[in-house]
């Protein structure tokens, strides 16, 4: 009773849930209740193809979508297994689908799911709806495609009726119009639901998405979008079905093929249509691989660079122990340090060796010093006997106190009085040469003899040697007293007397020596000899 | 001191700066001496000054011949007082670096070891200028080893900065009772291939470092220069048996490799002292050039 109460109000909350407007779905209201008594019902509904189910009916009341949706998982897993066997096994054995879809017509919403597998196995692209159903149980909630379930089903109905009878591919082409313009509405209308040409991943993220972002509320909200999506899904799940599908699905190539080139122009369907994946051009494959190339340079560009490639890099800015991984080299512009062999060492010995032999050593010299004192007189000790007897030291050193002048000379003054004359002779030398500051000679106390030399005869242009003070001086030539009378000044006594010393002298010299009137001669000599210089 | 230190340094910086005219002068006069020598016309740029330069060039002697150079000027009055140097390390030394430290204080005749506690460069600077010290020298390791040898010489001196390379210390070759005592002799020094300008003013630095030997010093120490890297050999000799001319040698003492590679006009405290010299590694012609000999 109470199941068929509920089948009942399911029906009618699945009717009426169709019939609201999608914002409705929006905002909350009291249609979650309608979608809780609708995913109850469906529930019960595949209850019976799924023995191993724990729950008899699904709870709802108190439970939030979460948990409603859990269960709706646990029922739906293993139904899904047990629905691709049955694929396969229809897929093996065509008739017996043909028979059992002569039986899904008539009957009620509890064989959907037969018929729905049924209708996947169909060679027409029609079923390929049908397996966008068997796909949504395996990717979706049990209430969606409950839902889609109720509706494709009358789609397939108009199908199979067109269908019998015409030929594959000719149906293809219709359905894949119908399929694009499917996918166009879906495009332009709902943007959300994107491409068709999706892979199934990302389809399921896309439906996780879904999944996840309606609340309790909106169990059906994607119903509609779905359907597309399934339907492109539906190529997919058909490729890997078995090979004998896929080549006969030549049109789902096709499609996929043609799913792409929508969105870039449409008008080439057609053409691209021609050419399937597994027949590109020489041409193509290499742009594929251009293609794939620029891909993989594009993204090493943008990545960061290798630390060898970045300059200037410190410890820190590369991994540890990397330099030691990399082949550095650059060049040492310093000479290496010598290594010390045993050839350098013996060289380095030969040559201190022959070093030492010549003496050539770089020793620190010593500057010679500059006397500061005049070096002390040595007083040199005579070794010999002294000649001379002690009183006569005594009385040389008595004399010597008395009367300093009568001493005679000692030693040290004769030498010492022999090197001042011999000085003094050389400075009157070394005076004599220069002229302009002539010097006077000294006057030395010696016997000297000084010639009667006029002066006349002194004094002359040529460099004076002799000074004119070594001429006799007048009083020398004239010996006599002051008083000289001039023979005018004369008395006659005074000539008479003069007269007769005269005599006098005369006779005695003439008397005693003949030698002196030579000596006249000799100076008369000498006198002309004076003149004639 | 500190006054006198500054006007010292006054007088060096003045002679410094005078330097750059005299070298001029004695360009002009060396001229003209070479022309009058040869009995070539003077050259045409110095006939207004050859009268007065001809006069200069008559009263020369020995001493004024020769350019000075305010460079060799720290060096002009080492021959008169013998060398005194302080050794030290860099902080916190390890006990293969104070060994090694030991070894040179006996290498180094009048050397006086310092331990570096905590001190500051500068204070102990200080402290060797007042004490008289000719030179400082400090010894720097990495790891045990020593890399490090600065030569600074004291009263305002040039600093010499080297890298220590192939460092084999005494201790490391023998055990202690096999080495034996080492002897402290003044030694005779070898300089061998310092021929350039550079050369010629590193040889001088180590050379005074170095008392003046007596003529029959059996002790030798060696500095030869091989294409930048200066050997320290330190050597004993004694007549061989073969005659006058065969020499024993017996190696004593650490040996070690130098490398030059700065010379400042500064005490090493002074770090705006400017840099007579230094090394460039990273030129393109570093591999070709050869900066302190041959």
């Amino acid at each position: 009773m109470a199941a068929a109460v509920v089948k009942d109000s399911g029906f009618e909350a699945l009717e009426k849930l169709k019939s609201t407007e999608p914002p409705v779905f929006l905002a909350p209201s009291s249609i979650s209740e309608v979608a809780r008594v609708a995913s109850q019902y469906l529930f019960a509904k595949l209850k019976p193809h799924d023995p191993k189910s724990p729950f008899d009916e699904l709870l709802v009341d108190g439970f939030d979508a979460e948990q409603i949706w859990q269960q709706i998982d646990m029922q739906s897993q293993p139904l899904l297994s047990s629905l691709r066997c049955e694929v396969k096994r229809f897929a093996k054995n065509p008739r017996e689908v043909r028979k059992t879809e002569n039986l899904a017509h008539g009957d009620s919403h509890e064989d959907d799911v037969d018929e729905m597998d049924m209708d996947g196995l169909d060679l027409d692209d029609d079923n390929a709806d049908e397996d966008d159903d068997a796909e949504l149980e395996a990717n979706e909630s049990e209430g969606e495609e409950e839902e889609e379930d109720g509706e494709e089903e009358e789609d397939e109905e108009d199908d199979e009726e067109e269908n019998e009878g015409i030929e594959d591919k000719f149906f293809k082409i219709k359905d894949l119009e119908d399929f694009l313009e499917e996918g166009e509405a879906q495009e332009y209308g709902i943007d959300r639901k994107t491409k068709k040409a999706m892979p199934k991943v990302k389809k399921q993220n896309f439906s996780d998405d879904d999944e996840d972002e309606e609340d309790d509320e909106d169990d059906e909200e994607d119903e509609d979008g779905e359907f597309g999506a399934f339907d492109g899904e539906d190529n997919e799940e058909s490729d890997k079905l078995g090979k004998a599908r896929y080549e006969d699905f030549f049109g789902g190539k096709k499609k996929e093929t043609k799913m792409k080139m929508k969105h870039v122009i449409d008008d080439e369907e057609a053409g691209n249509g021609n050419q399937g994946n597994e027949n590109l051009s020489t041409h193509e494959k290499e742009l594929l691989k251009l293609q794939s190339k620029i891909d993989q340079m594009e993204k090493a560009n943008l990545d960061p660079k290798h630390w060898t490639m970045q300059g200037e890099v410190t410890a820190t800015k590369r991994p540890k122990n990397s330099a030691l991984e990399v082949d550095l080299d650059f060049e040492h512009n310093a000479r290496p340090p010598p290594v010390i062999t045993e050839e350098v060492t013996a060289s380095l010995e030969d040559m201190i060796k022959s070093r030492i032999i010549e003496a050539r050593f770089d020793d620190v010299q010593r500057a010679p010093s500059l006397p500061t004192k005049s070096k002390r007189e040595a007083k040199e000790l005579d070794d010999n006997k002294s000649k001379k007897g002690l009183a006569e030291v005594y009385e040389e050193e008595y004399v010597q106190k008395s009367n300093p002048s009568f001493a005679p000379a000692t030693f040290s003054d004769e030498l010492k009085k022999e090197a001042s004359m011999l000085f003094k002779k050389l400075c009157l030398k070394l005076d004599a040469l220069s002229h302009f500051h002539f010097t006077p000679k000294p006057v030395i106390e010696e016997m000297s003899i000084q010639t009667n030399v006029p002066a006349i005869a002194m004094e002359e242009v040529a460099p004076v040697a002799v000074s004119d003070a070594a001429m006799l001086a007048p009083e020398e030539i004239f010996s006599g007293t002051g008083k000289i009378k001039d023979e005018s000044e004369l008395t006659q006594e005074e000539r008479k007397r003069r007269r007769a010393t005269k005599k006098r002298k005369f006779r005695a010299e003439s008397a005693k020596q003949p030698v002196k009137k030579a000596r006249d001669t000799t100076t008369s000599t000498e006198m002309s000899k004076n003149g004639n210089e | 001191m500190l006054r006198r230190n500054v006007r010292l340094r006054k007088e060096y910086l003045y002679r410094k700066n005078l330097e750059g005219d005299e070298r001029q002068l004695y360009e002009k006069k060396r001229k003209i001496r070479e022309a009058l020598q040869e009995g070539k016309p003077i050259p045409t740029e110095l006939r207004n000054e050859e009268a007065k330069l001809r006069q200069e060039i008559d009263l020369e002697d020995q001493n004024t011949a020769v350019p000075r150079s305010h460079i060799d000027d720290e060096y002009a009055n080492a021959t008169q007082k013998e060398p005194k140097i302080l050794l030290t390390t860099s902080r916190d030394p390890s006990a293969p670096l104070t060994r090694f430290v030991k070894e040179l204080n006996i290498v180094f005749p009048n050397a006086v070891k310092l331990n570096r506690g905590g001190q500051v460069i500068s204070e102990i600077i200080e402290t060797a200028r007042s004490h008289d010290f000719t030179d400082v020298i400090f010894v720097s390791e990495n790891r045990g080893k020593p890399d490090g040898l600065i030569i600074s010489h004291l009263p305002f001196g040039p600093t010499a900065y080297f890298q220590l390379l192939n460092v084999v210390t005494r201790h490391e070759i023998q055990t202690k009772k096999e080495m034996g005592k080492m002897s402290e002799q003044y030694p005779h020094l070898i300089f061998e291939r310092f021929t350039t300008q550079m050369g010629k003013r590193v040889m001088n630095i180590l050379k005074h470092i170095f008392p003046v030997p007596k003529l029959d010093a059996k002790r030798i120490v060696t500095f030869s220069n091989e294409s930048d890297y200066i050997s320290f050999r330190n050597h004993m000799y004694d007549k061989g048996e073969g005659g006058p001319k065969s020499i024993e040698l017996k190696e004593v003492g650490p040996r070690f490799e130098l490398r030059l590679y700065q010379v400042k006009l500064g005490t090493l405290e002074q770090d705006e002292a400017e840099v007579e010299w230094v090394l460039r590694p990273y030129m393109n012609t570093a591999k070709k050039r050869q900066f302190l000999g041959e």
